[in-house]
């Protein structure tokens, strides 16, 4: 599903990630783990094209992105969920409009929207925050909504940067239910956290970053 | 589906930024407000400059001597072009009548004369889009070879200043379009790009999650065609309001107002060239986008 080959990705004078090679296979879900700075989210930013690898190559079910055509790129995004390390939610919309914009981007009808947005608020623990800007909801609440945006367009692959960052355990817990849930739909889902109660006892594979190099690989 | 969200995008941002949006829509009123006074002034000069040519006549001077079956097949010589609206035979006498009728009280000029140096003439009237100074001179040209013609005459500064006004009118209403719908095009340049500058944030998320460029650009659009069809109906308003609260009461008073035309049926397009320049700037504004 998804497949780095010898991929380096440098800023300016400093590398991010040097030689990185790996496969995920469709279903799976692996965890990303490291230090900050170790290049675990440039990793995710190459896989939704947010940013373009120096060398290698990387292929997403049948897209290689070193050839992909640019008018190509949204079609490639509208496959993947992504759980941004900074939310990005818009301040200015409900938490309904935040959700349903990612149905509105794949352009589904506003009978559907509503069904697959309360659904997904549902699985998040949210119904009762629909209504809610996003200022008005607490770090924690704010990442279940940037999850509920991510698989509620049942996406084929599943991109989390630090989706317990700002979550106390329990809720914590309660976001690494959501995960299993929506990989035992068959969604392949890839993880980058610090976090080791995410991925400890899970049986999943869990690739290590040091420094942007891929220094070991494991099962959690 | 796209549409009816891009609708209500833009609708919520027109709303939101209404104080910059409703200075766009007054800068573009009053720059299509410009361009219609001008065009309303250009318009009164042209109807104007029409209606000289039905006053504009050729004479053409004919042979001493003609015979009365000569002189009608010289008036059937013309008779038959198309571009003549009618013929008008002057005696010598008829013509000395009106020359004195003309001096006035200065007639006495003409009483040392012992007979009457003037032609017989014909005054030909061309239909009026065919009074041009090429067309003319060419008329004047093929009527010299006519037998019987000796002469022809016709106003040639006349034409020229003619022309010279026309074209006037034309290079001063081009000039006021151009520069004017530049300068709203430019308005709505600057207006959507603040926009879009101020929605940065928001448009970024929008490309990460999939949307596609038409997704992002059709809001935009919407706005800004909708910014330049509100200046233009204002522009519109504005127009009917100054003919109806100055011009008409003038003319109540004043009977040399009553001359003017106001073509409202031409002015009621504003608010589509107000959409059509707003789109334009829009577009520009929007340029190419990049993921």
């Amino acid at each position: 599903m998804i497949h780095f080959q010898n991929v380096t990705k440098n800023y300016e004078n400093q590398t991010a990630l040097r030689d990185i090679s790996f496969s995920v296979d469709k279903g799976e879900m692996i965890f990303l783990t490291g230090p900050s700075g170790s290049g675990k989210s440039t990793l995710l930013k190459l896989i939704y094209l947010a940013e373009k690898a120096d060398n290698g190559e990387i292929t997403i079910a049948d897209w290689e992105l070193s050839r992909l055509k640019e008018s190509s790129i949204p079609s490639v995004r509208r496959n993947i969920g992504i759980i941004f390390q900074d939310f990005r939610l818009l301040d200015n919309r409900t938490v309904f409009e935040n959700i349903a914009l990612a149905l509105r981007i794949r352009g589904i009808g506003e009978k559907e929207t509503k069904i697959r947005v309360y659904d997904a608020l549902k699985t998040v623990n949210l119904r009762h925050k629909s209504d809610a800007y996003p200022k008005a909801l607490s770090g924690g609440e704010q990442q279940r909504v940037v999850i509920a945006r991510a698989i509620v367009s049942d996406p084929t692959i599943l991109l989390a940067d630090e989706p317990t960052g700002n979550l106390d355990p329990d809720t914590a817990q309660g976001v690494a239910k959501i995960f299993k849930d929506v990989h035992a739909r068959g969604t392949t889902i890839i993880i980058a956290t610090h976090n080791r109660e995410m991925y400890r006892n899970t049986g999943k594979r869990v690739l290590q970053l040091d420094s942007g190099n891929l220094i070991g690989e494991g099962l959690g | 589906m796209i549409a009816p969200y891009a609708l209500k995008l833009a609708v919520q941002s027109l709303l939101r930024e209404k104080w910059i949006n409703l200075l766009s829509v007054m800068t573009i009123a009053a720059g299509l407000l410009i361009i219609s006074i001008s065009f309303f002034a250009l318009y009164n000069i042209d109807v104007a400059t029409k209606k000289l040519p039905e006053k504009f006549s050729l004479t053409a001077y004919l042979d001493k001597n003609l015979q009365r079956d000569q002189l009608d097949s010289v008036v059937d010589a013309f008779r038959k072009k198309k571009t003549v609206l009618s013929v008008r035979y002057i005696s010598k006498d008829e013509a000395m009548k009106e020359l004195k009728s003309s001096l006035k009280n200065s007639d006495y000029i003409l009483e040392g004369l012992e007979e009457n140096p003037l032609p017989d003439s014909l005054e030909i009237k061309l239909k009026s889009n065919e009074v041009g100074a090429e067309t003319v001179q060419q008329f004047a040209r093929e009527a010299m070879k006519i037998k019987g013609v000796a002469e022809v005459n016709y106003g040639e500064k006349f034409l020229s200043t003619l022309e010279t006004i026309k074209k006037g009118v034309k290079a001063v209403g081009m000039f006021f379009a151009v520069i004017l719908s530049t300068g709203i095009v430019f308005v709505c340049y600057s207006t959507v790009k603040i926009l879009f500058y101020r929605r940065s944030e928001e448009i970024e998320t929008f490309k990460l999650l999939g949307a596609t460029k038409g997704f992002i650009r059709t809001p935009f659009l919407i706005e800004g065609a909708v910014i330049g069809a509100c200046g233009g109906l204002l522009s519109l308003l504005g127009c009917f309001f100054l003919y109806y609260t100055f011009l008409l009461r003038l003319s109540m008073t004043m009977p040399v107002f009553k001359a003017i035309l106001f073509p409202s049926n031409l002015f009621l397009p504003l608010p589509v060239l107000g959409m059509l320049l707003g789109l334009a700037g829009a577009v520009i504004a929007l340029g190419r986008l990049r993921y």
